[in-house]
């Protein structure tokens, strides 16, 4: 193996091997919304919806540390968050996403600071009709 | 008669200050030690108000913090990791269960719970040994099979809250509070320190001077870029991969793995969906484990697909590996354009050697617990540490058997094992007989490596 073909293979390998974050998601749909283990309270913003544009598939939110933009794409999960009702949690759509509402949203990657982004996933906490 | 009652009780003082002053005011333990301890409490005897299983109870100590096919057989029809078969809310699309008992597997939900009949993966239990060397990367850490155990934050911290809900729920439903409780941030720090105390802390310098031929040879071919390319991945028979540009950590790759034929589990009939690995939908790539303490935790691969050691060495000449992107990759790398093309006596070769390294990382336990509880306050943390002994011996005796390998410290390790059980038995003596066994592990090592 020359020193040219292993480079190749380096390049070939590394093209292999996965990058990016690794959660697992689909355990993370039942876990209630602040108690998500080392990313509740540090890597998500937890607060209530101020405004939905369907148009730009975006969420607006009003969180204790100031005003967060959640952009849902193709990618994002969303996730009804039905556990006070000790009910299971359940997929949601966008159309769950309405003013009022507490969520939860995990932005894609760790963008802590900024002011918004897409979310990779958003639980909706479903409250029991008062 | 007075006169042999005073003679009997002085022997009895006697005995019982033999046996005071071979013991030793142990120190008090330190924050870090107090909450491995915590840790491990949870890790075997806490069932987050499920369905009665623990961690424990896929990764018991007593098998490598594994199971397999034989350790399930020595079960009661009780224990909790046949739950789907006495919890009738967990009988269907929980576990398979004859896959269970037939090969380790256990059903999980890594593309989604929206069709449990549909869609599942069966895999085996990876041990829980020597994390601290094999779980990060500077993509983030990797957990589990596919590097994607943990939700949260992905963290080893964080893969006993996804384990809870996958697999200690009492009913499909998985509402936390109701059929779970949810490990709390204190329960997650001293779990994740007891997994992390764990085994090896640190890889392994390569290479050995070992003493065995064929062991020493397959080192040779271990090492070697241009035949047996293992350490490319297994970089010193650990968990990180590096290429010649630094280390990549603990990596993901699609070996091949699911393209085996006559996997096992597929050979029953049973509905064995394909595993696809890394991320939803899949990526096909799959997570790098440590070779050190593979030979005693098989059987091998994310599917339990094989059960020898020398099988899963030779997976690596076979079409399935070779003619996978990570195979491929080699080829390409390759003057010859051959990925990874080995014989019969290399392919034993190389498993001597992994035989040969796995058993002195358990010689190497064996002595740190032996004198582990020599230091013991508690005769609890004493015989606990003895038993682990006992089961780590026995494993360095069938895997150097199993290999044909080294009868002369074989021969050692069997007198180690005789002079454990003694200590764990012995009242007055323990200390003499784990000096012993201390003794006849470390004769068994000089067989092994200089």
């Amino acid at each position: 193996m020359n020193v040219r073909t292993f480079l190749v293979g380096v390049v070939g390998m590394s093209a292999l091997v996965a990058a990016g974050a690794s959660a697992q998601e689909m355990t993370e749909r039942f876990i209630p919304i602040g108690q998500s283990p080392g990313l509740s309270g540090k890597h998500t913003v937890i607060g209530k919806i101020q405004a939905v544009n369907a148009r730009d598939q975006t969420v607006a939110i009003v969180a204790p540390a100031g005003a967060w933009n959640a952009k849902v794409t193709d990618r994002t999960k969303i996730w009804l968050d039905r556990s006070s009702l000790r009910q299971p949690n359940l997929k949601g759509t966008f159309a769950d996403l309405r003013p009022g509402a507490t969520v939860e949203v995990k932005p894609e990657g760790r963008q802590a600071g900024a002011s918004g982004g897409p979310a990779e996933w958003i639980k909706v906490q479903v409250s029991a009709s008062p | 008669m007075y006169k042999r009652a005073a003679m009997i009780g002085v022997l009895v003082i006697s005995l019982a200050g033999i046996g005071l002053s071979g013991c030793k005011m142990a120190p008090p333990p330190d924050r870090q030690s107090q909450l491995i301890a915590k840790g491990r409490d949870l890790f075997f005897n806490e069932t987050f108000a499920g369905n009665g299983r623990t961690c424990g109870t896929c990764h018991p100590a007593e098998n490598n913090f594994t199971i397999d096919a034989a350790f399930i057989a020595t079960l009661p029809k009780d224990n909790p990791l046949f739950v789907a078969e006495f919890n009738p809310a967990l009988k269907e699309n929980f576990e398979n269960p004859a896959l269970m008992r037939e090969f380790g597997l256990i059903q999980e939900n890594l593309d989604g719970f929206d069709d449990l009949k549909n869609k599942f993966v069966m895999r085996g239990v990876p041990h829980v040994l020597a994390l601290r060397t094999s779980v990060q990367s500077p993509a983030g850490p990797r957990t589990g099979w596919s590097g994607d155990g943990a939700p949260g934050d992905g963290s080893l911290r964080s893969f006993a809250t996804g384990a809870v809900i996958q697999h200690f729920t009492k009913t499909l439903n998985r509402v936390p509070g109701v059929d779970f409780r949810l490990p709390t941030d204190e329960e997650l720090d001293a779990m994740e320190a007891f997994q992390l105390s764990l085994g090896r802390q640190q890889d392994l310098v390569l290479p050995l001077r070992l003493k065995g031929t064929v062991p020493k040879r397959g080192q040779a071919i271990f090492l070697d870029n241009k035949l047996g390319k293992c350490n490319l991945c297994h970089v010193n028979a650990g968990a990180t991969a590096n290429f010649g540009g630094g280390t990549l950590g603990n990596a993901n790759f699609n070996t091949g793995v699911e393209d085996l034929p006559d996997q096992p589990a597929r050979l029953t009939g049973k509905a064995v969906p394909r595993d696809d690995g890394f991320r939803s939908p899949g990526d096909r790539t799959f997570n790098v484990p440590p070779l050190v303490e593979a030979a005693d935790s098989g059987p091998f691969f994310h599917n339990n697909a094989i059960e020898t050691i020398e099988g899963a060495v030779a997976f690596y000449d076979g079409d399935s590996f070779n003619n996978s992107p990570a195979g491929a990759a080699l080829k390409k790398a390759d003057p010859r354009g051959v990925g990874i093309e080995l014989d019969g006596t290399q392919i034993v070769a190389i498993a001597a050697f992994l035989r040969v390294i796995n058993t002195l990382e358990n010689i190497r336990q064996s002595i740190e617990l032996l004198e582990a509880s020599r230091a013991a306050a508690a005769s609890e943390e004493k015989r606990r540490n003895l038993d682990r002994v006992i089961r780590e011996t026995q494993d360095s005796i069938r895997v150097l058997e199993g290999g044909g390998l080294h009868p002369d410290a074989v021969a050692h390790l069997q007198e180690a094992r005789r002079q454990t059980e003694k200590a764990a038995r012995s009242v007055f003596f323990s200390r003499k007989h784990t000096g012993e066994a201390i003794r006849e592990q470390k004769a068994a090592r000089a067989f092994l490596a200089e």
